[in-house]
This record gives C-alpha cells, structure tokens and sequence, in this order.
C-alpha cells in the first residue's frame, strides 16, 4: 500500500513561493490556521472541495497538486525500497513520500535506473536459461565432444608406437583429418550462434542462491540427515508421541516453552508460517489455528535450529552466498531439511514411498502431514546407493511467479519469473484441492511427468481471500511406472503428452495460442 | 579375458576406433548405431558388456538401459556408460537407471579398456 502523496509539501512550498502566510491563506479558505498547518505537514488528507479551493488560491492545476505523477513515483519506489537488497542497504520505505517531495526530479531518475537494473537483470537471467537449455547449443556442443573424442583416440592409438599396418596408419590419419575438419565447423557454428554475447549470472537473491546450492548438493546433505536421524533418536526416547516430544525436548533441553497463541490477538504478519520464536521470553508461539501438521513442524524446525547447530552452520559455511541474508535465508532452509530428515527418517520414509509407489496421499496418512511437507522430502530422497525417484518441485503463487524450485538433469524451467502457462502447476489453481497430474512435453522432446496440487499457507477468514499456492512434483516419464500416477496412462502413446514449454521468453514454440510474452530471441 | 562386447555408438569413426581397440586386446565386437537395435542384438547374442553412448538416435541411451535392466533375458548385462564431459546430472540419472560404469567423452583408450576389462570380469 502505496503512503498517501506528499500535498502538504507542494501546498506549503507554493505558499511561501507567493508570499502567502500560513494565517491568510487559511483565512482565505475558511479553516482555522492550525488545521491548514496539519495539512502542511501531510497529517491530515483532504480532498475534494477543499482541495479544489486549495489548487484556485495556488494558482496550479488540479493534477498537480495531487501529484498523480508522485503517486506513481512513490509507488515504484516502496516497492523497490522492500526488496532485500535495498533493505540491506539500510533504505527506510517510510522516507519514500519525503524523498519524493523533497527531490522529485532524484527520485524519478532513482527509480527508472532500478527499472532497467531488473529489466536487465531479467535479460541476464534468461540468457543464463538459454545457454543451460537451448537444443541448438546443446546439440551443437555434443558433436564438439564427438569429434575432439575420436580425435584423441585416434592420437593414442598412433601415439602408442604399435607398428600398425600402412593401410590401418592411413585409415587413422584419415579419420583425423575428417574429425578435425568436422570440428573446426562445429567450434565455428557455436561462435557464429553466439555472436560474441557472453552474459553471466549470478542472483544475489537470498532465496534463489539457496535455491542454486540446494541444487548444487541434488537436494541431499548427508551430515543434515545424519542430525535428522540422532534427533529423532533423542526424540523417540521421550515418552508421549512425537508432539509431546518435541514440546518436552524444547522446554527441558532449552528452556523453551511452546505456546498456542490466538489468531484474534495476534498480528498475522509477525508468524513466519504461522509460529514465532521470542528469544527473550524462551517462547514458541504458534498459530491456534495452525494444523496440527504445521505445529510439528513449526516445533521440529526450531529443535533442529537447536540440535543441530554445528551441522547446519558447516552446511552455510560450505554453500556459496553473497550475502548476511542469504545466509540467514540458508540456515532457515537447512534447519527445515533437518527437521524434516527428523520427522520423515530417511530409510523408513523411503520403503514406505516405495511400497506405497509415492502414493502422497497414502504417505500423508501414514505420516499425518501435508502434501507440501510430504513433496519436499520426496525431493531430498537422493542418498547414494539408496535413492528413490529423481523429483524435481515447482511452487508458484496465484500470480504465476516460481517461489520455489528443485530442478531436474534435462528439465527446462526457468531460473526465475514464471513458468509456462499450460504447466500443471497452474491448472491446479482450477481445482483447489484435487490432484492435477499432465505429462508435458517440452520443446526439446523431453517428458516429464506433472503431478500438482494446491496448499494453504494459512486458513483465512470468509472475508479474506485464500492464501492458496501451488505444488507440483516432477519425474522423468522414465521413472513415472514407479508411481501411482503413471496407472491408467499409456507413455507411450501418441497424443498422451501436452506441448508445453519452459517460459514463453524462452519457448520456441510458434503455433502456441497461450503465448503471453514474446521470445528473448526472434523466432 | 576375451569377452563379447557389444558397442551402440551413433558415431561411426568412434565406432570403430572402439572396435579396434577392443578387437586388439581380443575381444570379440559387434556394433548397433541405434537405439532400437541394441535390445535385439542384446537379447540375441548375449554379450559379456554393453558399452552404451547415451546420444543414441529412437531410443536414447537412457531408455535403452532401463529397457535392458527390464527385460529379465539381459537384466544382468554390465553397462558402461559414455557421458558426454561436464553433464554431471546424466551421470546421476543414469546411476538411478543402474548403469555400472562411466567413460566421460572425450575418454582416454586405456580408461575404456580396463573399465571393459573389469566389468568383463565382473
């Protein structure tokens, strides 16, 4: 919500630019002097007649006066100023409505500098995207690494000092020549494709660059596990259930009390999902409404927190972030696979997905949890020499954006912004609560299996609009048999899949009628 | 040990610099340059190793190995993988689809020969 815009600013300085005292131009209108001082210093708003008045006595024109060019301004700029990094930089968003009035001309040339920062940000990004997945340069590299393998055998093999017979030597040397021409004209494809263009990519966003080294580690920390599985030992040791549990370790190994907390007296905002830690008082408040699944977690987060300092501080000392705020982000993220590791133990959680053919529903029940949480350690199943199905995840929000995302080796999703329209992910929303499931086939003939979901972050009032997002989990349709959601289609017929693409700015896709936004490169 | 080495590899000079080198130290090669045709040659001349690039034109390499560990006449057959430099991510799924070794192109003669050699052996 965008402050109101600074006319007591333009008021006064207008006044005193023609010479008018404060007492005389209230006089003038009609109001008391102290009353015109308030709207002076932006503490009352008006509007309406008054504000007709005000523009006649001032001689300007109602627009301007209203300042709709510095509504704008300001807008563009509260926006920026909550972005972490400018946070970060220490910018207050409430000194928005004073910079503004103060240094409009500043203020605008501010924000279109920050517009074209993110446009080129974005630009950065997707060209990032097309070098990860473009078929044509990954084509293009494929033949480079043919040629320069058989040339490097062919060498060995004459390099080997074998006395070969004339017609094999020749035969060699032939296949050289062919090979090193081959090559030279494929090096020469690449360069000409890229046009001398290098773009880099690098985020600086706390959530993307957890993101990118949870990717970076497949989604699996062996030592967080490790943590995941003593604390559960500790926590089965203590009688009364899992929930009784937790509550007992927090309050007896730290002091901690868990308490419920009323939604009528709580400010919503200040409940990170629904709970919040005061370290000053050692209390845990959760959420009276939140679900019994949240209020495990919530618990088991804040244990891990705990239990397993040292482990998660290795695992943000050992990932590359830029920044404090990213590393925060990351020790939150880690505390939640511990936590996770803790309340899904690795191998139990495993045969039982197996078993149950990672039926969600089925592994809901069993474990008493939500889908989101069931989804997501799914993902993290990747322990050598005892995974289970590669799973890649997608979160988006009503509006399209990506919140979150697990990719998988061949899937082209996009490092940022939002996905193509026709995903599962989106369908969903149609539905809440009903499972969506779509094998998508993506521009560069590979197929995955979509199987999506809706989630509440937090119940609503009647009056308030659901906080619903998005779930979707992801498999190469190779490994779809292994899963309930493969029966009842055949893989392998013609017309099963839908067409879809990575984003539209990357999607080569021509005869797609759901384009929303042109391609990045001219198709 | 001279074994039976069947080699699917759409690239044919790479083909058959493979060919040579395994043929040298003894063993016995045929060669498939897609993906369809290795199941059938598998399933009928029962070799000792598959080496198996993963670029393979119908079927790609991927889904020839998970069709071999499903068909219980060649389930068993050891598969050495070749995994183009760099592609990390390929070497994981194809662990996950129960490859048994990996030659990362451009690979060294001698890495192809003693990972042959070993998995001939078992």
């Amino acid at each position: 919500m965008v402050a109101a815009a600074p006319i007591g600013f333009r008021i006064k300085q207008r006044r005193r630019d023609l010479g008018l005292t404060q007492a005389g131009m209230a006089q003038n209108l009609g109001i008391s002097a102290s009353y015109l001082n308030l709207i002076e210093a932006n503490k009352r708003t008006i509007g309406g007649r008054l504000l007709q008045q005000i523009a006649q006595q001032l001689d300007l024109d109602f627009d301007s006066l209203t300042g709709e060019t510095e509504r704008r301004l300001m807008a563009g700029l509260s926006e920026a100023a909550s972005e972490p990094s400018m946070r970060q930089a220490g910018v207050d968003p409430a000194s928005v409505p004073d910079f503004v009035g103060r240094h409009p001309a500043w203020a605008a040339a501010l924000l279109a500098t920050l517009r074209l920062g993110r446009a080129q940000e974005q630009t950065v990004a997707a060209l990032s995207d097309r070098l990860a997945q473009d078929p044509v340069l990954s084509d293009a590299l494929h033949r480079v690494i043919s040629h320069v393998t058989a040339i490097r055998s062919t060498a060995e093999i004459i390099e080997g000092g074998d006395a070969l017979p004339t017609e094999m030597r020749e035969r060699f040397d032939a296949i050289i020549g062919e090979e090193s021409g081959k090559l030279a004209e494929a090096a020469q494809g690449i360069v000409r494709y890229f046009d001398a263009s290098e773009p880099g990519s690098t985020s600086g966003i706390p959530s993307e660059e957890v993101d990118d080294n949870f990717i970076a580690n497949a989604n699996h920390f062996p030592a967080l596990e490790l943590a995941g599985d003593e604390m559960r030992k500790t926590l089965d040791s203590i009688a009364g259930g899992l929930d009784a549990a937790l509550a007992d370790y927090l309050q007896n190994a730290h002091g901690i009390a868990v308490r419920a907390t009323s939604t009528k007296r709580a400010d919503g905002m200040q409940y990170r999902n629904q709970a919040r830690f005061d370290p000053a008082s050692r209390t845990l408040e959760i959420l009276d409404n939140a679900s019994p699944s949240t209020r495990r977690f919530q618990m088991a987060h804040l244990a891990a927190h705990l239990f397993a300092a040292d482990a998660i501080a290795e695992a943000v000392a050992a990932g590359r972030y830029s920044s404090d705020a990213a590393r925060d982000w990351a020790k939150r993220a880690l505390a939640s696979y511990t936590a996770s590791a803790c309340l899904f133990p690795y191998e139990a959680f495993l045969q039982d997905a197996e078993h149950l053919r990672y039926d969600i529903e089925m592994l809901r029940q069993r474990y008493a949890a939500s889908f989101e949480q069931v989804a997501h350690r799914l993902v993290t199943l990747r322990r050598a020499g005892a995974s289970g199905v590669p799973f890649g995840f997608l979160r988006a929000d009503p509006a399209g954006s990506l919140s979150k995302r697990f990719p998988l080796p061949g899937l082209p999703i996009p490092r940022s912004g939002t996905g193509c329209p026709l995903w599962a992910i989106y369908n969903a929303f149609q539905t809440p609560d009903r499972l969506v499931r779509q094998v998508a086939q993506f521009p560069n003939r590979a197929r995955f299996l979509f199987i999506a979901h809706t989630v509440t972050r937090r119940p609503t009032r009647f009056s308030e609009p659901p906080f619903l997002r998005s779930v979707m989990l992801i498999c190469d349709t190779i490994f779809a048999d292994r899963t309930v959601y493969a029966d009842g289609l055949d893989l392998s017929a013609r017309g099963v899949e839908t067409p879809v693409g990575p984003t539209c700015r990357l999607c080569p896709r021509k005869d797609c009628q759901h384009r929303a936004e042109a391609a990045i490169v001219p198709l | 040990m001279a074994s039976k080495v069947l080699i699917a590899e759409d690239e044919a000079n790479i083909a058959e610099l493979l060919r040579f080198l395994l043929e040298r130290v003894g063993h016995t090669t045929r060669w498939v340059a897609d993906g369809k045709s290795v199941l059938d040659v598998a399933r009928e001349w029962q070799p000792d190793v598959l080496v198996l690039d993963l670029m393979l034109p119908s079927l790609s390499g991927f889904e020839v190995l998970k069709a071999v560990r499903s068909d219980p006449a060649i389930a068993g057959l050891p598969v050495l993988m070749l995994t183009a430099k760099g592609q990390e991510k390929d070497r994981r799924l194809a662990e996950d689809l129960g490859a048994n070794a990996f030659v990362t192109k451009p690979f060294s003669n001698t890495d192809v020969l003693s990972r042959v050699a070993a998995l001939a052996t078992g």
